[in-house]
């Protein structure tokens, strides 16, 4: 009986665990989302007593923000598409070849995951200074291609090694050249990992802060980078409420990412593992 | 057009190695058109090699290949006529099936009008009618394999290899999609290339089988010749089951019947085309071929065997009776057809009887 209750004890004790790492996690979050809505001209005690929308209208009217938007949406999508076409191509080569060193090559490929974005941020700056490259935009690029590509190519290798090799020597032995069988067969798919691969790497770029903070210049800046400098200079919640947009890009992204991998399994058949 | 007395292929020489060891060594051999010829052994035996060599998934390191007159080596696999259908069929199972069985069509550049009869005309064949809009996953195993089979016969390939083709599938689907697929061959009248490790779907499937040991031929000939004639202690051993009697030496009695004692003690009258061996011998003795009979009953004929021992099991299998006996030679497996069960049980004293012509005499493997 009493080992029993310890059990029921422990269930009990583990959601309460679960809640309250929950409510941990959730909290600055919901008092952010309130607090871009609050009506109030300064910074007052929640709850707000009435909603609206100023902030909101405030970023939209800052062109200093705006100009971060357009700049990390066109850095991400360009960054994305670049390490996109890199990982698959890294990865189709690493998974049909065979060599020795083939996991340590596969490992330094995904090491800026583990060098910490500060350090990548910093060696970029000097490594470009010293190539004379001290234009803002190609620097930024160069260092999201760096920090987008582990996850292009990690996501794009899980989709290549579930595909049986026999389908791409099945189409080759139909008439079909081993060009056509890459489009025909294998590109297909890879395709929902690759998908997901891009859309994961295109929130880590509009999220960074570490690498791009170090690239900056004057001029071109990423809306994460504008957010932190104008809360240094004068805090408004208009911070809260670009802080609310970019969770819907990002919530955007990963129900993007959850339907192109449920639409995996629906389609899925064994060759189609994610 | 290629002459119908022309083998569809042939292998001279050809050697292939993965590192240190040769996984097909020097391979000679030849398929006649319309010929369904098997490659049977262990795995690891080189079979597998030996039919990407054909496909032109790997490169022979010495010798030459040649389908339907032209030279293969340096070619590939997508400039050979050859179709290849997979163990585990390999569909694309993001196409429908019309789609898969259209996908060498469209590669081997068919006219694009013909494509709806073609596809047509192949699913009658494998009696798939209307499943053109199905996918792959919404098939059984049996039927995956038909469709594949399809997919590669669409192209009238001039040689088709089956790799293991009917092993993914259970016992009793795979008896009957053995005989649809042998007639279905024989229908298109196709050259082919059977590789499997199943005795049954060597045997079934194939005119002729080549038995493969460590990237070698063992012995080539129809499976009648292998079943009954192996020519090597490997080939009797893998082919069926097997009585072993062992030992050396012996002497020339009449016509053509050696006297051969066993290590154990036992006289063995064996027919032998050749003289009585020298050195140490293995004779072989399918189940089938023995007879039991009460204890101490005496051989009929002169050249007949005779051996006394106790039925240690008896397993009705339905359709046969698998005796086990305990003899001076150990154990002795019998297999006879099942009329009206068995007349012997288990601890009772018989005598196995075979005649000279049942025993083949073979020198034991190096």
């Amino acid at each position: 009986m009493s080992g029993r209750l310890f059990d029921d004890a422990m269930w009990l004790a583990g959601l309460v665990l679960i809640g309250t790492i929950l409510c941990f996690l959730l909290t600055p979050i919901a008092v952010t989302v309130i607090m871009a809505f609050d009506s109030r001209a300064y910074l007052g005690p929640l709850p707000p007593p009435s909603l609206s929308l100023r902030w909101f209208e405030q970023f939209f009217s800052d062109d200093y923000f705006l100009r971060g938007l357009s700049t990390s949406v066109k850095l991400a999508t360009l960054a994305v598409a670049i390490s996109t076409a890199v990982g698959l191509a890294t990865a189709f080569v690493v998974e049909r070849t065979e060599f020795a060193g083939k996991q340590l090559l596969i490992s330094l490929f995904l090491s800026p995951l583990l060098v910490p974005p500060v350090v990548t941020g910093f060696a970029l700056l000097l490594f470009l200074s010293h190539l004379g490259l001290i234009n803002g935009f190609a620097r930024l690029l160069c260092g999201h291609i760096i920090i987008t590509v582990p996850y292009t190519i990690r996501a794009t290798l899980t989709g290549l090694g579930g595909i049986d090799r026999s389908l791409t020597e099945a189409a080759l032995s139909l008439g079909a050249n081993e060009r056509a069988a890459f489009w025909d067969v294998t590109f297909p798919l890879a395709r929902t990992s690759i998908v997901s691969g891009a859309i994961f790497a295109f929130a880590v770029s509009m999220d960074d802060v570490a690498v791009s903070i170090m690239l900056t210049d004057a001029t071109t800046y990423t809306l994460p980078v504008a957010l932190i400098s104008s809360m240094r200079a004068n805090f408004d919640l208009s911070i809260a409420a670009a802080s609310v947009m970019l969770m819907l890009v990002t919530l955007g992204l990963i129900v993007a990412l959850e339907k192109s991998v449920g639409l995996n399994r629906a389609i899925g058949q064994g060759v189609f593992r994610s | 057009m290629q002459d119908p007395t022309e083998p569809v292929v042939v292998f001279r020489n050809v050697s292939k190695r993965f590192g240190s060891t040769a996984a097909v060594d020097a391979m000679s051999f030849t398929v006649a058109a319309g010929e369904t010829l098997s490659l049977l052994g262990p795995s690891g035996c080189g079979k597998t090699t030996t039919l990407r060599l054909v496909a032109g998934f790997e490169q022979p390191d010495a010798g030459s290949i040649e389908i339907a007159g032209q030279a293969m080596v340096g070619k590939r696999p997508y400039e050979r006529n050859v179709g290849l259908l997979f163990q585990h069929y390999a569909l694309f199972p993001h196409m429908t099936v019309a789609e898969n069985i259209g996908y060498g069509l469209k590669h081997r550049r068919w006219p694009k009008a013909e494509f709806g009869d073609r596809i047509a005309e192949m699913l009658r064949l494998v009696r798939l009618e209307g499943f053109d809009a199905r996918r792959p996953g919404q098939l059984s195993g049996g039927q995956q394999q038909r469709v594949a089979l399809a997919r590669v016969l669409a192209t009238k390939p001039k040689l088709v290899l089956l790799d293991e083709p009917l092993s993914a599938l259970d016992a009793k689907l795979r008896e009957e999609l053995g005989l649809e697929l042998k007639q279905i061959l024989s229908t298109v009248g196709s050259t082919t290339i059977v590789v499997t490790h199943d005795q049954d779907e060597a045997m079934s499937l194939a005119d002729r089988i080549i038995v493969m040991n460590r990237g070698k031929i063992e012995q080539l000939g129809t499976p009648g010749e292998i079943y009954a004639q192996p020519r090597t202690a490997f080939v009797a051993s893998f082919i069926g089951r097997t009585n072993w009697f062992s030992g050396s030496g012996g002497t020339l009695a009449v016509n053509g019947v050696c006297r051969l004692t066993t290590n154990n003690g036992t006289a063995l009258n064996v027919r032998t085309v050749d003289m009585p061996p020298a050195g140490s011998w293995r004779v072989c003795v399918r189940p089938e071929r023995i007879v039991i009979m009460p204890a101490h009953t005496a051989a009929a004929g002169s050249d007949a065997n005779s051996l006394e021992g106790e039925v240690v099991s008896v397993v009705n299998m339905g359709a046969q009776l698998h005796f086990v006996g305990q003899t001076a030679e150990g154990r002795i497996t019998v297999v006879q057809p099942n009329r009206q069960g068995s007349r012997f049980q288990t601890g009772e004293a018989i005598s196995l009887h075979f005649g000279a012509d049942d025993c083949v005499l073979l020198a034991p493997d190096a």
